[in-house]
């Protein structure tokens, strides 16, 4: 199954250096970037990133066990944005390194939390998470009908110059 | 690096994996989309897919790349034609075509990370365009056209990249309001349109070139300009004066959600092996 994930360059450098502010409390930050969704022949999705929305500071909470944890008004905030807005949301953090990152044992945990959270407000579409190194990017997203996360293919960083991340198969 | 793109390793180290890994769609394979195939093919292009409905005529064999008289006798599909030209290039090259309009098979196009347009009409332009945007995917649209100037004649021509989050081509004022209307007014009275191969190959290779800058750029300034203008009678490509004069401002054609993805979400069923 293919699925794609695209975002403009402009756009990727909004969370970079949004990601990369430093928080009060918490060692990272982390945000939302709401999506549109496209159907692929035969199957498959390809995931439009639209805009970033940053988790704010007063959304956090003191938790010192992860590198960040929004508290329920960050939840909130994503899926209103979900709801009025018609998109499917994903969640965005960095991985303070270069190469191919991937979710920690902590980062699959609490997004298998919230992320099927976002069906309540929109059923039907996929939602997930990327994580993002410096130089590269990963995520999963889950479908409705999906036992399981489903692992994002291919990622396309749209701009001058392009960069197509494709997953070894 | 495989031994035939030494000669291009300039353009990166790992750039053949780049070009084996893009894909790309090519509407319209007739004089501009045969040169873009055969060129994209020595490029080293992975994955092409191939749109055009129509069949090779004997008033294409004074353009079309790779077409022979027996592809007239035979009335072989452009597809076919541009199929056997990359093949005989790249043997190991994914092809897949569509003998159709490209609007009756345009969620193909989704797949894809760049799409060509070499159409007639600025209105499959101004579509193409929008479906390119949709998707959030660059689309490289050439054309050339001839004037008659008195009783002299005058050639030119564009290459465009549309960048999904640059400017558009409304925005580029190659595509407008009066023009489209003026198309549609003539519709069906289109009549002759004089095509010839040397400003067909110039242009697709500026777009070939173009494409190679916004996937391998082999030098800092990147792709300087999104619009070039050909002008044949003097055989030079210059940057257009319209992206000057508009180069600072923001496209505000495609700005909402709503303006990303399929306008309507229809619950996809997954494969069966996904299933719960």
């Amino acid at each position: 199954m293919r699925v794609i994930f695209k975002i403009t360059r402009a756009l990727l450098g909004n969370v970079y250096d949004d990601l990369r502010r430093t928080h009060p409390f918490a060692a990272e930050r982390v945000g939302f970037l709401s999506c549109r969704v496209g159907a692929l022949k035969p199957d498959g999705w390809v995931i439009l990133a639209h805009e970033f929305h940053a988790v704010a500071d007063a959304d956090y909470l003191r938790d010192h066990s992860v590198g960040a944890m929004m508290g329920p008004d960050a939840i909130r905030k994503a899926l209103q944005v979900a709801l009025s807005r018609e998109v499917c949301m994903f969640h965005a953090h960095i991985h303070g390194h270069c190469g191919h990152p991937w979710f920690s044992g902590i980062d699959l945990r609490e997004t298998a939390k919230f992320v099927p959270d976002f069906w309540h407000v929109r059923p039907h579409m996929v939602h997930g998470a990327i994580v993002l190194s410096h130089d590269s990017v990963a995520g999963l997203c889950w479908h409705p009908q999906a036992p399981a996360p489903v692992r994002i293919s291919e990622f396309s960083i749209v701009g001058a110059p392009m960069c197509l991340i494709r997953e070894l198969k | 690096m495989r031994e035939r793109y030494k000669r291009q390793s300039f353009l990166g180290s790992d750039s053949d994996t780049v070009f084996a890994n893009c894909i790309a769609g090519l509407v319209g394979l007739g004089g501009g989309g045969s040169h873009l195939a055969q060129q994209l093919a020595h490029l080293g292009l992975g994955n092409f897919l191939l749109i055009d409905p129509d069949g090779v005529e004997e008033s294409n064999l004074n353009r079309l790349i790779g077409a022979t008289a027996k592809d007239v006798a035979r009335r072989s599909r452009k597809t076919f034609v541009a199929r056997r030209l990359i093949r005989g290039i790249n043997p190991l090259a994914n092809i897949a075509s569509a003998n159709k309009k490209w609007q009756e098979c345009h969620q193909l196009l989704r797949g894809c990370d760049v799409i060509f347009g070499c159409v007639d009409t600025y209105r499959d332009r101004y579509e193409l365009e929008i479906t390119a945007r949709r998707y959030l995917i660059p689309y490289i649209d050439i054309g050339m056209d001839v004037h008659s100037v008195g009783d002299q004649f005058s050639i030119s021509g564009q290459v465009i990249l549309s960048m999904p989050s640059g400017l558009c081509m409304r925005c580029l004022g190659f595509l407008r309001d009066d023009l489209l209307a003026k198309e549609a007014e003539n519709y069906g009275a289109a009549g002759n349109r004089p095509q010839v191969v040397w400003a067909n190959g110039a242009l697709a290779s500026a777009a070939v070139g173009m494409f190679t800058q916004l996937l391998t750029p082999w030098h800092p300034g990147g792709v300087s300009t999104p619009y070039l203008e050909y002008d044949g009678n003097t055989q030079t490509i210059v940057s257009s004066n319209r992206f000057e004069c508009v180069k600072e401002r923001q496209c505000p054609h495609f700005l909402g959600p709503h303006d990303l993805g399929d306008p309507f979400w229809i619950p996809q069923r997954v494969p069966a092996d996904l299933q719960k």
